[in-house]
């Protein structure tokens, strides 16, 4: 992948050549107008932008990461106008995609930097050891990766942090953290730094971030942890189609037993849901296909800071991680005592509601006739 | 004697809002996808057939009774009331002109489940006296003989001699230990009795025990469709009554939506109990026999086929490849309409709109959709499987000069069973 200009080719044209229809391109922008939660009367809007946006120059580095970010996102399913766009964003530095090697491949970086000057993205996937680590843990062409990531953004317009490891420092920075693992957002204080959680994080989250980029020109509304709203604005738990189950107080006890046979809820068996803010439940993995969850699995939070740290996968939430819990407990109780009042208030409200309800007969519906 | 009343109907309201309600209510986003996805707007361009404005009298006993600021508003009486009025005009808004397809309900961006709630607003409309006459017949009818049509078994009984005449096989009744328990639905009784000719020989072809029962034949259930569990449950406790007589593990429903998804899906939590079977649609028996190579074909139709997928069927209960396999096995030039499986388009006449006559325009407003859909294609014939769809593809297409044949998916297997020596 040499480097090169952004091409004079809009992002319309390049789709277009590749046989995305117009008809295909509409779809996903009406698709990304609903995912990002913007009314209908967006699309529109969404694909003149998109189609007159100019590629915008993307590097990409890794740092200590397992690959599983890019895989997620280049194998997902099957060409599909989210692998197109990414297609045809001008990719000009990328580890593993790239064709260039060694000096070439390094070059190619400089000179997308030097030609994009203030206008490029750059897309993060793995930790770096911080600058008190050994930058011998983890180099590439013989910078340490903290050397790299800081000379990358000097200029970029705006950093996105893929993968876990690269927005809370996952695996690599999980305790012991042996090599002073550190994420993007703890390094970069003077870019905006949008966070892509997920080990490895879902897809279509990235493209919906670079669409929205194109076409607003500016990022996405952010949460407390930087991640987008638009995907990481609700728990799991709250999009679960085992929801009903928890509710009702149905759980798995194992991974054999009857109520795991008959899909209920996985709490018991350390379903993170409740606490995990991602997109799954909706999204969907697998071209739409499935996630964990419906798979038969507990969620193991995997989009959430220290998710290798907070206990055994397999543990409930409501058990205590650590013993320093009393604080804790008190306060939980505290809010079971308040919780559970207004739980039963709206229960009884309901429940007084259903005995109010007379059975309707046969005559009577007679003597509507 | 008690009567339906508005003050029932607000009761019932109340009742049948839970959990899942308050959550789809409080997070509408008001983006207005659901009315892009629903046939009845789209092709009237009425605003007031939006799915989520259809559900307007839940929504406000909602936010009266189960939300603070609808309290508090409650106290400086701002709140909108539900009225005796405002239900009779939402009487056409909540049956006619909706289906429960439950396209809607795919679309939404926030995952609210209109058509269910357009099934629990229905609940409070009977109560409160404003379901429409068509499905109140329908439901006194089938609670008083059996069956919607009014039919007895006397008709059935003359069917299936004409069935056994004509294929030279019996037709067991009351066998009791068969595998299956085959239920039929009215309409095919009266329109199209080549079904009940076909899984007769379908049956003895795979070599398949099975039975009618004289004590309960009907699978269709008008409660579901006027949207009342207390008739729906006692149409299921008929059926439930039937297969624990004959001791049989497997339940069938017919080609027809509503009553697979009435007997498959609502059947238990409306009795509230287990069944001591299983249901299954008579598609998803065929497959599985052919999977089993049970089915032996001979020869293709050769002509164009298209299919159209029962919303009951594909969107919410997930049959889609099941009627595909099958297709597959007898019909060289099959070709799929753009939009199938689970985002299909329905045919308008489901949920109860076919036996409610007033809405008859609508339910052909409705059809056009679908009509332009198979135009788009332009198949020689078009297959289906379910009783209601099937009826309005012939009369919609007729409506509108198409000489387009509409078969039964399961009688087009059975023309093509190798025969024995």
């Amino acid at each position: 992948m040499a480097a090169r200009k952004p091409t004079e080719k809009t992002l319309g044209e390049s789709l277009r050549e590749r046989g995305v229809s117009r008809r295909g391109f509409l779809k996903f922008c009406a698709a990304t107008a609903s995912m990002m939660a913007l009314p209908p009367s967006m699309a529109p809007a969404i694909a003149a932008a998109l189609e007159k946006a100019k590629r915008p120059s993307v590097i990409w580095l890794s740092f200590q990461e397992c690959t599983g970010c890019t895989e997620s996102l280049t194998r997902s399913h099957a060409p599909t106008l989210e692998d197109l766009i990414l297609d045809v964003i001008s990719l000009d530095y990328h580890h593993t995609l790239q064709a260039a090697a060694g000096d070439a491949a390094e070059h190619a970086r400089e000179q997308a930097m030097a030609a994009n000057a203030g206008e490029y993205l750059v897309i993060v996937d793995g930790s770096i050891p911080g600058p008190d680590s050994n930058p011998g843990f983890s180099t590439v062409a013989g910078h340490s990766n903290y050397a790299m990531l800081m000379e990358t953004v000097e200029n970029a317009a705006a950093v996105i942090a893929v993968g876990t490891c690269a927005t809370f420092g996952g695996l690599p920075a999980a305790n012991p953290n042996p090599t002073g693992a550190m994420s993007v957002m703890d390094l970069v204080k003077n870019k905006p730094v949008i966070n892509v959680s997920g080990c490895p994080p879902i897809p279509m989250v990235i493209t919906g971030v670079i669409a929205h980029y194109l076409t607003f020109g500016r990022l996405p509304e952010l949460d407390a942890y930087n991640r987008p709203m638009a995907f990481f604005g609700q728990s799991i738990h709250d999009r679960c189609y085992r929801r009903p189950f928890y509710d009702k107080g149905l759980f798995a006890k194992t991974f054999d037993d009857e109520g795991a046979r008959l899909g209920w809820c996985l709490y018991e068996l350390g379903c993170k849901g409740p606490t995990t803010y991602n997109a799954c439940a909706t999204m969907r993995w697998n071209d739409g296909t499935s996630w964990p969850v419906e798979a038969g699995h507990p969620c193991l939070g995997c989009s959430e800071p220290k998710f290798w740290d907070a206990g055994g996968f397999y543990n409930a939430v409501s058990v205590p991680t650590s013993a320093s819990g009393m604080n804790v407990l008190a306060a939980g109780a505290a809010g079971a005592v308040v919780g559970g009042a207004v739980a039963a208030l709206a229960k009884k409200q309901t429940k007084t509601a259903v005995t109010h309800r007379q059975p309707v007969t046969v005559e009577e519906l007679e003597a509507k006739l | 004697m008690s009567e339906l009343t508005l003050e029932r109907g607000l009761a019932a309201f109340r009742a049948e809002v839970d959990g899942p309600v308050a959550a789809f209510f409080s997070s509408c986003v008001h983006c207005g996808i659901c009315a892009q996805a629903c046939p009845f707007y789209l092709e009237t361009g009425d605003p007031k057939y939006t799915p989520i404005l259809k559900l307007e009298p839940l929504r406000r006993v909602w936010e009266a009774d189960f939300t603070l600021w609808g309290k508090i508003k409650g106290l400086f009486g701002l709140n909108h009331k539900v009225t005796d009025e405002m239900l009779a005009e939402w009487e056409e808004l909540l049956y006619d002109s909706c289906s429960m397809c439950g396209r809607c309900s795919m679309v939404c961006p926030v995952g609210n489940d209109l058509a269910l709630m357009i099934r629990k607003s229905r609940e409070g409309m009977v109560q409160a006296g404003h379901a429409p006459e068509g499905l109140i017949a329908a439901s006194v009818r089938a609670i008083q003989t059996g069956s919607p049509m009014g039919l007895q078994w006397k008709t059935l009984a003359v069917q299936i001699n004409h069935v056994q005449t004509s294929s030279g096989l019996e037709v067991p009744v009351d066998k009791e230990g068969a595998e299956y328990l085959v239920l039929l639905s009215s309409m095919e009784i009266i329109n199209f009795p080549e079904y009940l000719e076909a899984i007769t020989k379908i049956f003895d072809h795979a070599g398949v025990t099975w039975t009618l029962s004289t004590q309960c034949f009907e699978a269709t259930n008008a409660g579901i469709q006027i949207g009342n569990k207390d008739i729906a449950a006692q149409l299921v406790e008929r059926v439930v009554a039937a297969a624990e007589k004959l001791k049989v593990p497997k339940v069938i429903s017919p080609e027809c939506g509503h009553a697979f998804t009435a007997i498959r899906w609502e059947g238990p939590n409306l009795i509230g109990r287990p069944y001591p079977f299983k249901v299954f649609h008579i598609i998803e028996v065929l497959d599985e026999l052919r999977a089993a190579g049970r089915i032996k074909t001979e020869g293709m139709e050769t002509d164009r086929l298209s299919m159209h997928d029962p919303c009951n069927l594909a969107r919410k209960s997930g049959v889609i490849q099941q009627q595909r396999n099958l297709m597959n096995l007898v019909a060289e030039n099959f070709v799929e309409l753009k939009e199938h499986g689970k985002f299909q388009w329905c045919c308008g006449a489901g949920g109860g709109v076919s036996s409610n006559e007033r809405a008859e325009p609508l339910k052909m407003a409705a059809f056009k959709r679908k009509k332009a859909q198979i135009e788009e294609v332009n198949p020689e014939r078009m297959v289906t499987m379910c009783a209601t769809c099937r009826t309005q593809l012939e009369e919609g297409l007729e409506e509108f000069n198409m000489e387009i044949p509409v078969v039964g998916l399961t009688e087009m297997i059975a023309e093509h069973l190798v025969e024995k020596n």
